[in-house]
């Protein structure tokens, strides 16, 4: 897996890591061409010849080093930038005044591009900027402070050049960044719908199996059996519904990308799927029936939803007991969102109710219904002695009848 | 076997599901209770081909199959014999397949950590033609008729043919205590009527959907022009 990652991490990089190299080596086959044609010219051609000696060897023993980005240590970098600072400056020593007035090249000439453009790869435009800089200063030094305009177009070509591949090199190494995590996040998401599966056609069935049994067999194995069921319930929850929240997950951490807004598949305005956030009481006591389809509600209204869903289940293991079974049901109305929760437990008998309410027994029903209320909406209990009792939650939709909109506020 | 009753005749059945633990398990469950187990099968296939030669009465039916989705094997079995009842034993989480098999023919659904006596229950009277409902899908079938009457009507042009079916009051109130888990006995106590009244009930809510979904087909059928001979 991490050599993969290699892979990706230098398939935009590598073409520029040749290119370099090969510069380097055109360009200092030229300057020494260069000096060739122009030896007779030369003040001191005994300079000229041992720079060029130091340049050769340099460029050839150094290839090594822009072959990567990681064999380029900044070391390299300095020694190299030394070098063909040294060679602009040496050449008022080589040549006569007369050529330097008339606009000969430098020694090392373009090869000195070549320095600039490694700190570009390497750095980014900053370190471009820094390189291309004390070139221009040496070139003027160079130029004892009058430079010509083809000194100037030299170093400004130089200059925006380096800055531009510079930049260039830091925008493909934020979009490799981005391509590598999206391409994980696929194969992560891929990965985790295969286990579903896996889990689904293997783990799942022998779970079912072993809480069958169990209650079959009885005793402790029934209690074994009652664990596998639950646990069996979680796992699925797990593996079928939990696939939202880890998505949402994976947005914060594209880091520096400058392609962000790719693995953002929010739909409809931010409305929120209620039976996802029911899913999760859904358990071996707790039954959940649903419509079959979204039942969108704004963020906010579901969530608040949800907790008085949970509030109300909480109220039935405190009253009923925790043997106590609970259904929930969800039902997505042209006008509103009705839940209801409802238990085995013994009910409330007749004319108990108000009573119950003095004694503060209904007050985890009461704060359901304040919660209720500041939707919009209404709680409701209802108690047939012998059928448990039933809290009715009823929310009203955003604006209207459409389904799946959401654009109030 | 005596000849004697046909009510003693043991009930034929057929098991399918995937997963060969599983339907040992059901198989013999079922056979040591008396239900005679006529064919088993592990894949959509085989499902298929065994219950067109073993005839049997009730079908268990896992929906998550190799080969053939269990709501195609549901589909064409009740097809080609529109007798046999089938009785989908699936893990939850399926919802979409579940109502898909219900429309197509199926009458009955069970969660898979229903215990042997509820199995056992849930087969008797699924192959007397009584639907066996969770309350999990008496959600799914309510929701289903309020997606089916808020969609637009789509035969405009033919007024008197009944556009999507529509549940009575009585059916919703019934529904709605399925999927709040009452049992039968206790939505008649309830709503004050008898238990067999409330399981007509049930059973008309399966009965106009699935007309409905024939009704569809036939249309669907007419449209593309299938119905040419």
């Amino acid at each position: 897996m991490a050599k993969r990652e290699r892979v990706m991490r230098m398939s935009v990089e590598q073409p520029l890591w040749r290119a370099l190299t090969g510069y380097r080596v055109l360009t200092m086959v030229y300057a020494i061409g260069l000096f060739v044609s122009a030896y007779d010219e030369v003040a001191h051609p005994w300079v000229a010849i041992s720079y060029f000696a130091v340049l050769a060897v340099w460029t050839l023993a150094t290839l090594p080093r822009v072959a990567n980005a990681a064999s380029c240590t900044k070391r390299f970098l300095a020694a190299d930038l030394t070098i063909a600072l040294t060679g602009i400056l040496l050449t008022r020593i080589a040549e006569t005044h007369e050529r330097i007035e008339a606009g000969a090249p430098t020694l090392p000439s373009i090869w000195t591009a070549g320095a600039v453009l490694a700190f570009a790869i390497k750095g980014g435009w900053r370190w471009a900027a820094f390189a291309s800089t004390l070139v221009a200063a040496a070139n003027l030094i160079h130029r004892s402070g009058v430079p010509t305009r083809d000194t100037v177009h030299m170093v400004l070509l130089v200059w925006i050049a380096s800055i531009a591949i510079g930049y260039v090199v830091e925008v493909a190494r934020a979009s490799e960044r981005t391509l590598a995590r999206a391409l994980e996040i696929e194969a992560a998401t891929r990965e985790r719908e295969r286990l579903a599966r896996d889990i689904h056609d293997s783990v799942l069935q022998v779970l079912a199996m072993v809480q069958r049994r169990g209650a079959v067999i009885g005793g402790e194995a029934a209690e074994l059996g009652r664990l596998a069921g639950e646990q069996e319930v979680a796992l699925r929850t797990l593996v079928s519904g939990g696939l939202v929240p880890v998505s949402r997950v994976s947005e914060d951490a594209a880091e520096g990308a400058v392609v962000r807004a790719v693995d953002e598949p929010d739909d409809s305005g931010g409305a929120v799927d209620l039976r996802l956030l029911l899913a999760s009481y859904a358990g071996a006591k707790v039954s959940l029936a649903e419509p079959g389809a979204p039942v969108t509600l704004a963020p906010a209204a579901a969530r608040e939803l949800a907790a008085a869903v949970g509030a109300a289940l909480d109220n039935v293991r405190k009253h009923a007991g925790e043997q106590a079974r609970a259904w929930i049901l969800v039902e997505d109305e042209p006008g509103e969102v009705i839940v209801t929760v409802r238990d085995d437990g013994p009910g409330i008998p007749e004319g108990r109710l108000a009573q119950a309410e003095g004694e503060g027994r209904l007050g985890v029903a009461l704060s359901i219904r304040g919660r209720l209320r500041e939707l919009g909406g209404s709680a409701e209990l209802i108690s047939v002695p012998g059928q448990g009792t039933e809290v009715e939650l009823k929310v009203p939709k955003a604006t209207s009848a459409s389904r799946g909109k959401a654009e109030q506020r | 076997m005596t000849d004697t009753g046909e009510q003693r005749d043991p009930i034929r059945v057929m098991v399918v599901d995937d997963h060969p633990m599983w339907r040992d398990a059901v198989a013999r469950d079922l056979s040591e209770s008396g239900f005679d187990v006529v064919a088993t099968a592990g894949d959509g296939d085989q499902a298929v081909r065994r219950a067109k030669a073993a005839a049997p009465d009730v079908l268990v039916l896992d929906l998550n199959l190799p080969a053939k989705p269990g709501v195609q094997v549901c589909k064409e079995l009740v097809g080609h014999n529109p007798a046999l009842r089938v009785l989908v034993l699936s893990a939850s989480g399926e919802h979409a397949d579940v109502l898909e098999a219900v429309k197509s023919g199926a009458t009955g659904y069970l969660l898979k950590s229903a215990s042997t006596e509820e199995l056992l229950d849930a087969v008797r009277r699924t192959a007397v033609g009584d639907p066996v409902f969770t309350p999990g899908l008496a959600g799914l079938v309510l929701g289903e008729y309020r997606r089916l009457a808020s969609e637009p009507a789509p035969a405009a042009q033919d007024a008197d043919q009944p556009g999507a079916p529509q549940l009575t009051d009585r059916e919703t109130e019934v529904l709605r205590l399925v999927a709040k888990g009452l049992s039968y006995k206790q939505i008649a106590e309830r709503l004050v009527i008898s238990h067999r009244t409330v399981q007509n009930h049930v059973q008309n809510t399966l009965g106009k959907l699935q007309l409905h979904n024939r009704v569809e087909l036939v249309r669907y059928a007419i449209e593309r022009g299938l119905d040419d001979e």
